[in-house]
C-alpha cells in the first residue's frame, strides 16, 4: 500500500512536468508573442487577420482570373499585350510611378509638428486603407520619408510649408473616422504637439502625381 | 563522513525520485518565469479559443501568402511567353520587371544590414511605466525611417516587406505588419549601399533614437552587417478599390503589332 502511494505520487509529478514542458514548447515555439496578449487585444489581433485574409483571398482569386486569362489567350493563339499592359498599368499606379485619381481625405497641417508625428499620421492613413498618399506634391512611396524639426520639415528634399497638406485616396469616411476617432491619431498629435492644427476634409476628388523617386535598387537584385 | 554516507543510503530510491522531479519542476516554472522579462502574460479561460483562432489564421495567412507568391510567379512566366509583337513584349516584360521591383513584388539580396530590437531587461524604476521598457511600433517605424534616410532601398520586418501601403502597429506588447502579427525580437534588414551603417549611425535622429529607448530604458539594439542581406517580397494585395490610374504618355501606348 505504501509503495503503491509512492509510485501515484512519482507518476503525478512527472505527469504535471512532462504536460508543463509540452505547454511551454507549444505556446514558445507556436506563438511566442500570443501569450503577451490580453483577450480584448486578440480579439483585435483576430479581427486584423480575418481582415488581411479575406484580402489575400481576394487577391488569389484575382491572380487567378489574370493567369486564365493570359494561359487562355495564349492558347487560343491570341495576343496578350492587352492584359500585359494592364498588369503594368495597376502595378505602376500602385507602386507609385503613376498619377492615380479618386476620392479620399485631405488633412491640412498648421503648426508646430515633427516628422514623427507626420509619419504618425501616414501610418494610421495605410492603417485605415489609404490606396496612394502624397505630402504636398511628393508621393509617398518606400523611402520617402518626412522628417525634421518642426519649423524646417521636408520629404524629399522638398521643404514643407506652414500650412501643407497631406493628401490620401481611399475610402473618405472610413478614412476620416479612423483618423478623427476618440483616442485615434488626430487626438494623439494634438496632445503631443498642442501647437499645431490638423484638419480633415473628405473629399470626393483628389489627384495625386507620380513619384520622381528612382525605386529601381542599386545595390539589390531580385534573389530567384 | 561515514554517518553521512549511511545518512545516504538510507534514503529510499523513491524519495530521491521525487526529490529529482520535484527540482525539475521547480527549475522549469522558475525557467518559464525568468523569460517573461517585463512582459505581462494572460492565462485567462477565455484566451484559449481567440489564441487557437489566433493561430490558426496566421497558418492560412501563411499559405494564402505563398499561393499570391507562387501565381504572380506563373503569371510573369506566361507575360514572358506574351504573343505579339515581340520586340513589344519584351520591351512591356522590361518595364514589368521594373514595376515590380519598384513594387517591392520581387524578394532581393544584396549588401545591407540587420538590426534586432529587443525588450529591455532592466528592472522598471519606481514610478516607471513598464510599457517603455518594450519594443513598440513606435521603434520599429524610427528605425525603418532612419534606414530610408540613410539610403535603405528595400526593408522587411522580420520576414514582412516594407511597401507603399505597409503600416506598422502596436497590438497590446507586439507589433503587426501588413496586418500579420509580428513577435519579438524584431529584426529589421535593409539593402542599401554598403556605409549604410556608417550613414544611419550619423543621423541625428538615430542618435537620438538610441538615447532615447536604449540608453534610458534600456531597449537592446544590435545589428549585423552583411553582403547577402535577404529582403522578402510583398505579398499583400495590390488592386484599387477607390484609386484609378492616370496613364501617362508611354511608347509602349501605341497600339500592338500583328502576332508573327
Amino acid at each position: 500500500m505504501h509503495r503503491l502511494r509512492n509510485q501515484l505520487t512519482i507518476s503525478t509529478v512527472a505527469l504535471v512536468l512532462g504536460f508543463l514542458v509540452v505547454v511551454q514548447l507549444r505556446v514558445q515555439q507556436s506563438s511566442p508573442g500570443l501569450a503577451a496578449l490580453s483577450a480584448q487585444n486578440l480579439t483585435v489581433l483576430v479581427a486584423n487577420l480575418n481582415t488581411r485574409n479575406d484580402q489575400l483571398r481576394t487577391e488569389v482569386a484575382r491572380l487567378e482570373r489574370e493567369l486564365a486569362g493570359l494561359t487562355g489567350a495564349q492558347s487560343r493563339g491570341e495576343t496578350s499585350v492587352d492584359q500585359i499592359r494592364q498588369d503594368l498599368a495597376r502595378l505602376r499606379a500602385w507602386s507609385g510611378l503613376e498619377p492615380v485619381v479618386g476620392p479620399g481625405v485631405t488633412i491640412t497641417i498648421s503648426g508646430a509638428i515633427e516628422g514623427a508625428g507626420v509619419e504618425d499620421l501616414i501610418n494610421e492613413l495605410h492603417n485605415a486603407g489609404a490606396e496612394a498618399i502624397a505630402v504636398e506634391d511628393v508621393r509617398v512611396v518606400p523611402g520617402a520619408v518626412v522628417a525634421g524639426p518642426g519649423s524646417a520639415l521636408s520629404i524629399e528634399n522638398t521643404p514643407l510649408g506652414d500650412p501643407f497638406e497631406v493628401r490620401a485616396i481611399g475610402s473618405p469616411e472610413t478614412l476620416t473616422g479612423s483618423l478623427t476617432r476618440i483616442g485615434g491619431v488626430i487626438a494623439q498629435l494634438a496632445a503631443t504637439y498642442p501647437l499645431a492644427e490638423l484638419t480633415v476634409t473628405p473629399v470626393e476628388r483628389l489627384e495625386l502625381p507620380a513619384t520622381e523617386r528612382d525605386l529601381v535598387p542599386r545595390n539589390g537584385r531580385p534573389r530567384l | 563522513m561515514t554517518t553521512l554516507a549511511a545518512w545516504v543510503r538510507s534514503i529510499p530510491s523513491w524519495q530521491v525520485t521525487l526529490g529529482v522531479a520535484l527540482l525539475a519542476l521547480g527549475f522549469l516554472i522558475a525557467a518559464q518565469l525568468a523569460s517573461e522579462g517585463p512582459r505581462v502574460r494572460y492565462t485567462t479561460q477565455e484566451r484559449s479559443p481567440l489564441v487557437a483562432a489566433a493561430v490558426a489564421l496566421q497558418a492560412r495567412q501563411e499559405t494564402l501568402k505563398d499561393q499570391v507568391l507562387e501565381l504572380r510567379r506563373q503569371i510573369q512566366e506566361a507575360e514572358t511567353r506574351g504573343q505579339g509583337s515581340a520586340a513589344l513584349v519584351r520591351e512591356l516584360n522590361d518595364r514589368l520587371h521594373d514595376a515590380r521591383i519598384a513594387g517591392g513584388l520581387l524578394a532581393l539580396q544584396g549588401t545591407g544590414i540587420v538590426f534586432q530590437l529587443e525588450d529591455s531587461v532592466q528592472p522598471v524604476t519606481a514610478g516607471g511605466n513598464e510599457a517603455d521598457y518594450l519594443v513598440t511600433a513606435r521603434d520599429v517605424r524610427t528605425l525603418v525611417e532612419e534606414l530610408w534616410l540613410a539610403g535603405a532601398e528595400a526593408v522587411s520586418v522580420n520576414g514582412e516587406r516594407i511597401a507603399q501601403s505597409t503600416a506598422i502597429i502596436d497590438i497590446g506588447g507586439s507589433v503587426l505588419v501588413n496586418s500579420a502579427f509580428i513577435a519579438p525580437p524584431y529584426q529589421v534588414s535593409a539593402i542599401g549601399p554598403e556605409d549604410l551603417y556608417e550613414q544611419v549611425s550619423a543621423s541625428q535622429g538615430f542618435v537620438a533614437f538610441v538615447v532615447a529607448r536604449a540608453d534610458a530604458f534600456g531597449i537592446r539594439l544590435s545589428f549585423l552587417e552583411s553582403d547577402a542581406v535577404d529582403v522578402p517580397a510583398y505579398a499583400g494585395t495590390i488592386a484599387f478599390r477607390y484609386g484609378r490610374v492616370i496613364p501617362t504618355p508611354s511608347p509602349v501606348a501605341s497600339p500592338a503589332a500583328p502576332a508573327p
